[in-house]
């Protein structure tokens, strides 16, 4: 697996379409289990009701990678997450998230060789504003010899 | 003056510290360093600017990077954008010889880190590759070392005639100031750091 060759490929191409609905309920029940108290983000009565920043790490494509990115048949662990809000999300609000690749790179550590992979996801709204950007990054771990 | 020279923040893609919250825990905690020097992996971290927490917290607070090289982890103290240009520092296997040629080109100084761990330091490579020309200096006490990784690190460095700095690698903030490194005179930016190391005056400290 050369990285280059991997970023030439499959970089910046979307490989996944989804649409999501937010629901109130979803909202507040995450938000209590952040331990989040305020009612921003646990009273659907309260006027600033809207979701807490993290609440679209909850939603999946249909695909995490491209479907033909060669990874040597390993399956990819998860590295973190990095959601980055760009507008309040409201109940009742149909998002649409379009998935590429942003970036892929390589590292060294104890247990050798590792490969990166960071999958990002953009949220738009119905506006086509874009609500959120959520970043899910993978590894990919070199067995030794390889 | 005592400074860790060897840090990471969120800058780094596994940093879990916000520079500020490293200063907060140094100044509750009574960490007793001046200071830390942020070696983001893979990069030089032009856009940081910490001046002003810097002089809020009373604390020297420097950049530098770490690369990687055939012969494992390596620290670049005294970065210049000239030096950026020089090689790719978001490489992995870079040639060590040439890290250390560039640095000295461009003012700069390579200092190979935690050099006792398996894969990315520099003893286990030294079986296979020889030893690499231009090395003066090594990290023999690193926070982030387990078991006789250290020893490792100062056995070599006492064969080979390296001295040695330290540095805690810290990537949470309970973890800054593990290690660090005492000077005898104040270092107050990167260029002193440089001067400093060249000097040849310093002694690596732990409180692991």
């Amino acid at each position: 697996m050369e990285v280059e060759d991997l970023k030439e490929k499959f970089l910046k191409l979307n490989f996944d379409e989804a649409e999501f609905h937010v629901d109130g309920d979803d909202m507040v029940g995450f938000a209590l289990a952040c331990g989040e108290t305020a009612a921003r983000y646990t009273d659907p009565a309260d006027p600033d009701f809207h979701a807490t920043p993290t609440f679209p790490a909850r939603f999946h494509g249909r695909r995490m990678l491209p479907r033909d990115i060669p990874l040597g048949g390993k399956i990819p662990l998860d590295a973190g997450k990095a959601v980055m809000p760009q507008k309040k999300i409201r109940p009742g609000t149909k998002l649409v998230g379009r998935s590429h690749l942003h970036d892929i790179y390589e590292k060294t550590g104890r247990s050798g060789r590792m490969i990166f992979l960071v999958s990002r996801m953009e949220l738009f709204d119905e506006a086509e504003d874009l609500a959120c950007i959520v970043d899910s990054r993978m590894v990919v771990r070199e067995r030794p010899g390889e | 003056m005592i400074l860790d020279l060897h840090s990471h923040s969120i800058a780094s893609d596994d940093g879990r510290a916000k520079v500020e919250n490293y200063c907060k825990w140094i100044r509750k905690k009574e960490v007793p360093i001046d200071g830390f020097v942020l070696t983001e992996h893979r990069q030089f971290d032009f856009a940081g600017d910490y001046a002003a927490l810097a002089r809020d917290f009373d604390l020297t607070i420097l950049k530098a990077s770490e690369v990687e090289t055939e012969y494992g982890h390596v620290l670049v103290f005294g970065v210049t954008p000239a030096l950026t240009e020089r090689f790719d520092f978001g490489a992995i296997g870079l040639p060590l010889v040439r890290v250390i040629e560039e640095s000295q080109h461009h003012g700069a100084i390579a200092v190979p880190c935690h050099p006792g761990r398996t894969k990315v330091g520099m003893c286990a490579h030294i079986e296979t590759l020889g030893v690499p020309d231009g090395v003066t200096i090594v990290e023999t006490l690193n926070g982030g070392s387990r078991g006789s990784e250290d020893e490792s690190a100062q056995a070599m460095a006492a064969q080979l005639g390296y001295q040695g700095v330290g540095g805690s690698d810290a990537h949470i903030v309970s973890h800054i100031g593990r290690c660090a490194t005492r000077f005898p005179a104040p270092v107050r930016s990167e260029t002193e750091l440089v001067e400093a190391l060249q000097a040849g005056e310093f002694e690596a400290l732990s409180w692991k």
